[in-house]
C-alpha cells in the first residue's frame, strides 16, 4: 500500500462518505439503525433518515440520552450508529459510554465529526482535542481515526460486522484522498503510505495529508527520507509495525490534531517504551485550548499550533540535527 | 412462557427475597438494604407474576425486559432472580465478594461476563439515571421488529435528580413508546437524607404528566395494586407508576431511616432480623360480619379504606354448615369494586364440583374444608385444580378435627392452612381457647415438616384473642364483628396492628436475650421500642 503522487488531488468530505456508507449498508442490513442529536445535517446521517425513516431516531440535544438509547437498541439486537459532534461525545456522556456501552461490551458504533482544531470558527469550546485519549482508555472500546473518505467507507463497512463498541473520529473539512478505491484497511493495522529510512512519521486523521506534504518538502529540500504511516487504527494499534519502523528508521514523529497527552503519540510511546525504547517526538496540541479561525485561516491556525506541513518540517529538521535521532 | 404464581405464594416469596437480600448484605458487610426492601414488592410482582420472562431462556425474542436503573437495589434484585431460578439461593452468600457472580451492582449477562453475572440481567447498572434511556432504545427496537415485549424500568426517586432521566422522558413521549412501563420507587430517601431536603421532586406526578406520560399512583408494597397497574397498558404513551414505598420496609428500625440507605446489619443481629421478617401479617376482614343491613360493597370499601390486606369471603351452603351466606355469583359481582385479594373460604359440600365457578369469579385464595375431602385422592384433585389455575390453595380444619396424615404430602403446594377457632356457621361466635394449644402444637410441627405457607386464624378473633394466635404462629387473621361492629374501624385496625407489633417486639427481645445480645439489640432498636413502651415495661418486669 503506498501513496501515489499525482497532480490530480481529489478532496472529499469524510462525513459525507459516512452518511453514504450508512445508507448503502442500511440497505443491506435491516438491523442497522441510526441515532442523531440535532446535528444530523452536519453528520450527514440525515440521508439515512430520509431513506430509512423508521430506523432513524433524532433525540434532540441530549448526548447522554443519545448514546444510552443506542445501548438499548444494541441490547435488543440492533446495530446502532450514534452520531453527533466530537465536542459533546464523549464530552457530555463519558459515564454513559463507560458504564452503559463499554462495560457490557454492547454493539454500539459511535461516529463523531468536527473533531480537532479544524472545526475552525466555532472556537475552542467545539475543538475537541481530548477524545482519543479519553476513549482509548476505556476497556472494550476501539478507536479509529480515518484520514479520508475512502478509509471511512471501508472502516464503517467493517465495523458493522465486528461486534462491540467502536469510536470513529471524523473532521469537518474536506480532506485529500490519500487512497484509491481498491486500497485495503484492517482494524489493528497501519498503512505505510510513503517509504523512507531516515525516520517514521506516524499520523492520523487530517494530519495524514499534512504529513505527506511535509515528507515531500523534507525529501525535496532537505534530502530527508521520511516514512509516512497512516495509523487510522489507534486502538487496537499496530504494534508490529511500530517495532519494525523503529528498527528500520530509528526515531519517530507522531502527528495528530489532538492533545499530545494520551493520543496517537502516547499510544505509540506506550509500545516503544515497552518493546523498543526510542525517541518519539509528539506533534500535537501541547496542553492548551485552541481558538477560532475563519475557514480561510485554517492553515494559519495549524501554523500557530505547530501542525502545518511547514511546522512539521521544522520539527523533523530539528530532530535530525539533535543527537536524539 | 411464564409460571403464573399464586397471590400468597408471591407474598411468601417476596418475604424470602428480603431474607435472602439481608443475608447477602450481612455476609458482605456492605450493600443497600433500604432500596432492596422498598422495591421488593415491585420486583417480586414483575418476576413472580407479570413479566413474560423465562430465566432458562433469557434471550428469547418476545420476552419482557426488566431494566433495573436503580441498580443499588442489587441484593433484592439478585434474590428475586434467584427465586426465579437464575441461580442457587446459597450463592447469595458470595454477594460483593471477590470472584462472585453477584457484583456490587448488576452486570449484563453475557458469555464474556458469565463469571460476573447471572442469567436474566439485561443491564449493567450502577451509574444512576441511564436505565430509562436504555429502555427507550429497547422499546424502539421492539417496535421496529414488531415484538410485543414490554420494557419495565425501575427508577429511584433520588435517581430522577439526574437530568438524563428527563431527556429519556421526552424521547419516550416523542416516540409514543407505550411499550415502556416505568416504576418510580418513591421511598423519599436518598443517600444524604430525605429527598425533600436533598432535592424536592414534588409535584412529581405533574412533572411526568407534563412530559406527556401516563401516570398512576399506588402503594408500592401492595402486590395486588402493583400487578393490576403493571398489566394495564396505556395507549400511545409511555406509562409510569409512582409506587409509594417505605425505604427499608420490613425491618422497623431500618424503615424510613436514611441511615440504612447503604449500611449492612451486624451479623449477630441477622437471626433476629429474619425473625422479624417472618413476623409479617395480614388482616382479612370477613364481610359476613357486622350489620346485616349493610351491603357487602360498603363493607369492602370500609375494609379497603382502613388498610386491610385481604377480603375474607365466608361461603356457606346451608348443608356443610347450617347457615347460608353467598356464592360465586356474589363474589363475581364484588370482584370489580376492589383490587384487594379475595380469600374464599368454602364451607360447602362437594367443593370440587364448584371450584370452576369460584376460580372464574376471581378468587385469589380458595380454601376447602378437610372435613369435606373424603380422602386424599379427593383433596389431590381439588388442590391440583386450584393450583393449575394460578389460585392459592388452602385447607381449613374445624376445632375438633385433626389434619389427616396424608396432608404431609401437600405441604409444598399448600399456601394457607386455616385453623378454625369456632365451629363454622355463624358470624359473631366466641373464640374457643382450646384451639390455642392445638395451634401451638400443630404450627411448629408442620413447620418442621417443611410447610412454608401461611397459618390463618379464623373465628372470634378480636383484640383480646389475636395476640395469642400471633404468638402461636398465625399470620393471617380473619376478623369479623371486631371490625365491622366497631364504632371506629380505623382505631380498631390501628390497635390490632399495635398489639401484633408489640407481640413481635417482645418475641424479638426474647430472641436477642437468647443470643446474649439484648442490650445491643435494644440500642439498635431504640427508635422502635420507643413506640412500645409497654413492651419494654413488660420485659423489664
Amino acid at each position: 500500500m503506498s501513496y501515489t503522487f499525482s497532480d490530480n488531488i481529489h478532496i472529499s468530505e469524510m462525513r459525507s462518505a459516512y452518511g453514504e456508507a450508512l445508507v448503502r449498508l442500511g440497505g443491506e442490513n435491516p438491523d442497522i439503525v441510526c441515532v442523531g442529536g440535532d446535528t444530523t445535517d452536519s453528520l450527514k446521517t440525515k440521508i439515512f433518515g430520509e431513506k430509512f425513516p423508521a430506523r432513524f431516531f433524532n433525540v434532540g440535544i441530549a448526548e447522554a440520552n443519545l448514546v444510552s438509547i443506542a445501548a438499548g437498541l444494541a441490547i435488543a439486537g440492533k446495530i446502532p450508529f450514534a452520531s453527533t459532534y466530537a465536542a459533546f461525545v464523549p464530552g457530555r456522556c463519558l459515564d454513559q459510554i463507560r458504564n452503559a456501552i463499554c462495560y457490557p461490551n454492547l454493539n454500539v458504533k459511535i461516529v463523531v465529526s468536527h473533531a480537532g482544531l479544524s472545526v475552525g470558527p466555532d472556537g475552542a469550546s467545539h475543538q475537541q482535542i481530548e477524545d482519543i485519549s479519553i476513549m482509548r482508555s476505556l476497556p472494550n472500546m476501539r478507536v479509529l481515526v480515518p484520514s479520508d473518505s475512502i478509509t471511512v467507507k471501508s472502516l464503517i463497512k467493517q465495523i458493522v460486522d465486528i461486534p462491540g463498541p467502536f469510536f470513529v473520529r471524523l473532521a469537518r473539512p474536506s480532506t485529500q484522498e490519500n487512497y484509491s478505491a481498491n486500497s485495503e484497511f484492517r482494524i489493528g493495522k497501519g498503512n505505510v503510505l510513503i517509504d523512507g529510512n531516515d525516520l517514521t512519521m506516524f499520523s492520523c486523521g487530517t494530519m495524514v495529508s499534512s504529513s505527506i506534504h511535509a515528507s515531500i518538502i523534507l525529501k525535496k529540500e532537505h534530502g530527508i527520507n521520511c516514512r509516512v504511516v497512516d495509523m487510522y487504527s489507534i486502538k487496537p494499534i499496530d504494534k508490529g509495525l511500530i517495532i519494525k519502523c523503529v528498527k528500520e528508521t530509528g526515531s519517530i514523529v507522531s502527528v495528530e490534531e489532538h492533545s499530545v497527552i494520551g493520543g496517537l503519540g502516547s499510544s505509540i510511546s506506550d509500545v516503544t517504551s515497552e518493546h523498543c525504547p526510542t525517541f518519539v517526538k509528539k506533534l500535537g496540541i501541547v496542553d492548551v485550548f485552541g481558538e477560532s479561525a475563519r475557514d480561510d485561516e485554517i492553515d494559519q491556525l495549524f501554523d500557530k499550533y505547530g501542525l502545518s506541513p511547514k511546522e512539521i518540517v521544522k520539527n523533523v529538521i530539528e530532530l535530525k540535527k539533535s543527537d536524539r535521532k | 412462557m411464564h409460571n403464573m404464581k399464586r397471590f400468597l405464594e408471591i407474598k411468601n416469596r417476596i418475604r424470602e427475597v428480603r431474607t435472602l437480600a439481608l443475608m447477602g448484605i450481612t455476609e458482605a458487610g456492605s450493600g443497600h438494604p433500604g432500596a432492596s426492601f422498598s422495591a421488593a414488592e415491585i420486583m417480586g410482582s414483575l418476576y413472580f407474576q407479570v413479566m413474560r420472562f423465562d430465566v432458562t431462556n433469557p434471550f428469547s425474542q418476545n420476552r419482557d425486559y426488566f431494566i433495573n436503573s436503580k441498580a443499588h437495589s442489587a441484593p433484592g434484585y439478585y434474590a428475586t432472580l434467584s427465586l426465579s431460578g437464575s441461580f442457587p439461593k446459597e450463592e447469595m452468600k458470595t454477594l460483593r465478594k471477590l470472584n462472585s457472580r453477584l457484583q456490587g451492582h448488576p452486570v449484563r449477562y453475557s458469555e464474556a461476563q458469565k463469571h460476573h453475572s447471572v442469567p436474566g440481567i439485561e443491564y449493567s447498572g450502577g451509574s444512576e439515571g441511564i436505565g430509562l434511556s436504555i429502555s427507550v432504545g429497547i422499546a424502539l427496537a421492539n417496535n421496529l421488529d414488531n415484538r410485543n415485549g414490554v420494557v419495565y424500568c425501575l427508577l429511584g426517586d433520588g435517581e430522577i435528580n439526574e437530568g438524563q432521566i428527563w431527556e429519556a422522558a421526552m424521547a419516550a413521549a416523542k416516540f409514543k413508546l407505550d411499550n415502556i412501563v416505568a416504576i418510580l420507587d418513591r421511598n423519599r430517601i436518598q443517600q444524604d437524607g430525605f429527598s425533600d431536603d436533598i432535592m424536592p421532586l414534588d409535584p412529581v406526578k405533574d412533572k411526568w404528566l407534563s412530559f406527556n406520560w401516563d401516570v398512576s399512583e399506588i402503594n408500592g408494597h401492595r402486590v395486588e395494586q402493583l400487578i393490576d397497574e403493571l398489566k394495564k397498558k396505556s395507549l400511545g404513551k409511555p406509562k409510569i407508576i409512582i409506587a409509594n414505598t417505605i425505604k427499608g420496609n420490613g425491618i422497623k428500625h431500618m424503615a424510613n431511616n436514611p441511615q440504612w440507605h447503604g449500611r449492612a446489619p451486624s451479623k449477630k443481629h441477622l437471626p433476629i432480623l429474619i425473625k422479624e421478617l417472618e413476623g409479617e401479617y395480614m388482616i382479612a376482614p370477613s364481610i359476613i360480619a357486622g350489620d346485616d343491613g349493610e351491603s357487602y360493597e360498603s363493607k369492602i370499601e370500609k375494609a379497603e379504606r382502613v388498610g386491610s390486606d385481604i377480603i375474607h369471603l365466608d361461603v356457606m351452603d346451608g348443608k356443610f354448615v347450617p347457615n347460608t351466606t353467598f356464592f360465586y355469583d356474589t363474589i363475581k359481582e364484588l370482584r370489580g369494586i376492589t383490587r384487594l385479594p379475595f380469600d374464599a373460604h368454602l364451607m360447602i359440600q362437594n367443593p370440587y364440583d364448584a371450584l370452576d365457578s369460584y376460580i372464574d369469579a376471581g378468587c385469589d385464595v380458595i380454601t376447602v374444608h378437610v372435613e369435606e375431602c373424603k380422602d386424599e385422592k379427593e383433596f389431590e384433585k381439588i388442590n391440583n385444580k386450584i393450583i393449575s389455575n394460578g389460585v392459592s390453595p388452602g385447607i381449613a380444619i374445624n376445632p375438633n378435627t385433626e389434619l389427616p396424615e396424608w396432608i404431609c404430602r401437600y405441604l409444598d403446594s399448600l399456601d394457607v392452612i386455616i385453623i378454625m377457632s369456632v365451629n363454622p356457621g355463624f358470624a359473631g361466635q366466641k373464640f374457643m381457647p382450646s384451639v390455642l394449644p392445638k395451634m401451638r402444637n400443630l404450627i411448629p410441627s408442620l413447620r418442621s415438616s417443611g410447610y412454608n405457607g401461611y397459618f390463618e386464624a379464623d373465628g372470634g378473633i378480636d383484640l383480646s384473642t389475636i395476640s395469642s394466635c400471633y404468638e402461636a404462629g398465625c399470620r393471617i387473621f380473619v376478623m369479623g364483628n371486631a371490625i365491622f361492629k366497631s364504632p371506629d374501624i380505623k382505631e380498631t385496625i390501628r390497635n390490632t396492628k399495635f398489639l401484633l407489633d408489640s407481640s413481635l417486639e417482645k418475641e424479638l427481645l426474647r430472641e436477642s436475650e437468647s443470643y446474649g445480645i439484648k442490650d445491643d439489640w435494644m440500642k439498635i432498636r431504640k427508635s422502635v421500642l420507643g413506640q412500645f413502651n409497654s413492651v419494654k415495661g413488660i420485659w423489664e418486669q
